[in-house]
């Protein structure tokens, strides 16, 4: 009986994800060319050979690396901070709410968008205030040194909405009458918040910690469509450099190489949380 | 003392808040101000910092130039047919998790999980190279098959939560009337659970409203082409007619916007279900 109801969806994902996801990762023990990509012929380990003699692909791994760690550093600290500044009622809360939530739900092509004309060089707001201070432009998406940078700021703007959201729904379950009881014994604000907050807030904290990572190492159409993974491969992440090498270079062996080095960061991500949580699950029984 | 630093305490916030609103929504606004202005003040003689309101006649003159309603279309098509196939599938999966104790039930579980952790860009070449055998390249059919690999998943865990906060006597007394499990499903838990189902097909909805690698790598006729793919051909063009393109921009963002507002607690429910019960 209830494979009845499971059979549906299992064979559509199965067709539809896991036969590609399965089909991608054989790809890349194969060379195959995007011209034909149903013959392929089968050379082993070649490609990561291939993949582990290239500086490209260290710096892919290096850019990834640093892009998501600094999405998540950055990215909660912003979100958990908003959660903070808006726990606490104020007129106007409501409509602070949905402007703080503006990055999260637009489209990443209006971002992108929109994004590329606030970083443009010669008529941009950004640079239009920074020649204001009396500066030199600053080239944001052009120049090996600012654009990382640059797409961070992008990344912090879409994820710490979406933190903030799940923060303050934490912040706002931790139980009352333990703080009042800890205020009644003495405890300042900041003791308050080391012994009684943070434990509380402290799963839906690594949480979202955890979805950050997955997304920025996952993440394709802001870093694409603001700088193409340049220049010289200063923001071309793996999942970028797999589009690249895919379509641009048609060797979709490689490319199916970068794409499996790229899933095995995600999933030691995911595998990393899931130790932490049945460690702490452990600790509470 | 106590007074004063709640009073610091209002300051800090104030200043923080007014900062975290400047950062969140100043791209939107100049996103507006961009839209209303003509493109020799963007590109000569400067933006100017607020929206031109009598700019908008030559505003909305200039948006009709591109095809938006066009993509919109497209997008439209795309973003329903997601919805729809990820409502059916979702509901199946999500009643047959919630329901029923059964074999493999953990691994599906973490199979579905496992699908937000898949880069899209990875299942990329596979789709492309399945979708020349089977005549779906370049088709809006193929498009929504590719997206609701990533949103039925997510629907899936939303109806699952939501079936099981339904009492089970409920479909007792329904099978006791011989009813088929199916149409227990369809006509009496669906119904008590629309308002997940809602936010549930908002959030499918809004993936294949927003997608772009798949539509920009499926779809080569431009007449297929839904709005992300339209508005993104104009990045790196020599001439953009930018104050239409941002006014493009902006309708194609505000219903996302509204709705991701009006339903915002769901959909952080579901995404974060989702990663907590994989």
């Amino acid at each position: 009986m209830p494979y009845a109801f499971m059979m549906l969806p299992v064979i559509y994902l199965a067709i539809f994800m896991f036969w590609p996801l399965g089909r991608q990762i054989w790809l890349s023990f194969t060379r195959t060319r995007l011209a034909n990509p149903n013959r392929s012929e089968f050379i082993g380990l070649r490609n990561y050979e291939r993949l582990f003699d290239n500086p490209d692909f260290y710096t892919a791994l290096y850019v990834t690396v640093t892009y998501s760690l600094l999405a998540v550093l950055i990215g909660v600290a912003v979100g958990t901070v908003a959660a903070l500044a808006m726990n606490r009622p104020f007129p106007g809360r409501t409509l602070v709410r949905a402007i703080l939530l503006f990055g999260w739900a637009v489209p990443n092509v209006a971002a992108a968008l929109i994004w590329l004309w606030i970083f443009n060089e010669r008529s941009g707001v950004l640079n239009s205030i920074v020649t204001g201070l009396g500066l030199e432009r600053i080239t944001w998406l052009t120049s090996t040194d600012m654009a990382l940078s640059s797409i961070l700021l992008v990344t912090v703007w879409q994820v710490a909405p979406f933190v903030m959201l799940v923060m303050l729904a934490a912040l706002q379950s931790v139980p009352q009458e333990v703080k009042e009881a800890a205020r009644v014994d003495g405890a300042d604000a900041l003791n308050i918040f080391r012994a009684v907050t943070l434990p509380h807030v402290m799963p839906t904290l690594q949480l979202v910690s955890l979805l950050v990572a997955v997304w920025s190492i996952r993440r394709f159409d802001i870093i694409y469509l603001l700088t193409g993974g340049g220049p010289i491969g200063s923001t071309s992440t793996l999942i970028v450099k797999l589009r690249q090498v895919a379509f641009e270079n048609h060797d979709l062996g490689l490319a199916s190489a970068y794409g499996v080095i790229g899933l095995i960061l995600a999933l030691s991500v995911a595998a990393v949380h899931a130790a932490f949580n049945h460690h702490r699950q452990k600790g509470q029984s | 003392m106590n007074r004063l630093t709640s009073a610091t305490k209002t300051l800090l916030q104030a200043l923080l808040v007014l900062l975290l609103v400047v950062f969140g929504g100043f791209p939107i606004y100049w996103m507006a101000t961009t839209a209303l202005s003509t493109n020799a003040e963007l590109y000569n003689s400067g933006q100017v910092p607020w929206p031109q309101l009598s700019n908008l006649p030559t505003a909305l003159e200039e948006l009709t130039k591109l095809p938006l309603l066009r993509w919109l279309g497209n997008t439209g098509i795309v973003a329903v047919g997601t919805t729809l196939l990820s409502l059916i599938l979702g509901s199946l999966a999500g009643y047959g998790l919630s329901r029923f104790r059964f074999h493999g039930k953990g691994i599906i579980g973490f199979l579905l999980f496992m699908t937000q952790v898949v880069p899209e860009a990875l299942i990329l070449v596979p789709l492309y190279a399945m979708f020349i055998s089977l005549g779906l390249l370049n088709s809006l059919t193929g498009l929504v098959l590719a997206n609701v690999g990533f949103s039925l998943p997510v629907a899936a865990f939303i109806i699952k939560g939501a079936i099981d906060a339904v009492p089970y006597e409920i479909e007792e007394s329904a099978a006791v009337d011989n009813c088929p499990r199916l149409s227990v499903l369809t006509m009496i838990v669906l119904p008590i659970i629309a308002p997940s189902l809602a936010a549930a097909a908002v959030i499918a909805f809004f993936a294949g409203w927003n997608e772009y690698l798949f539509a920009a790598t499926f779809l080569m006729d431009n007449s297929l082409w839904p709005a992300s793919v339209g508005l993104a051909s104009f990045i790196g063009q020599y001439e953009t007619p930018l104050s239409a393109v941002m006014s493009a921009a902006l309708i194609f963002s505000l219903p996302a916007v509204v709705f991701f507002l009006l339903i915002q607690r769901k959909i952080v429910a579901g995404i974060t279900a989702g990663a907590v019960k994989g």
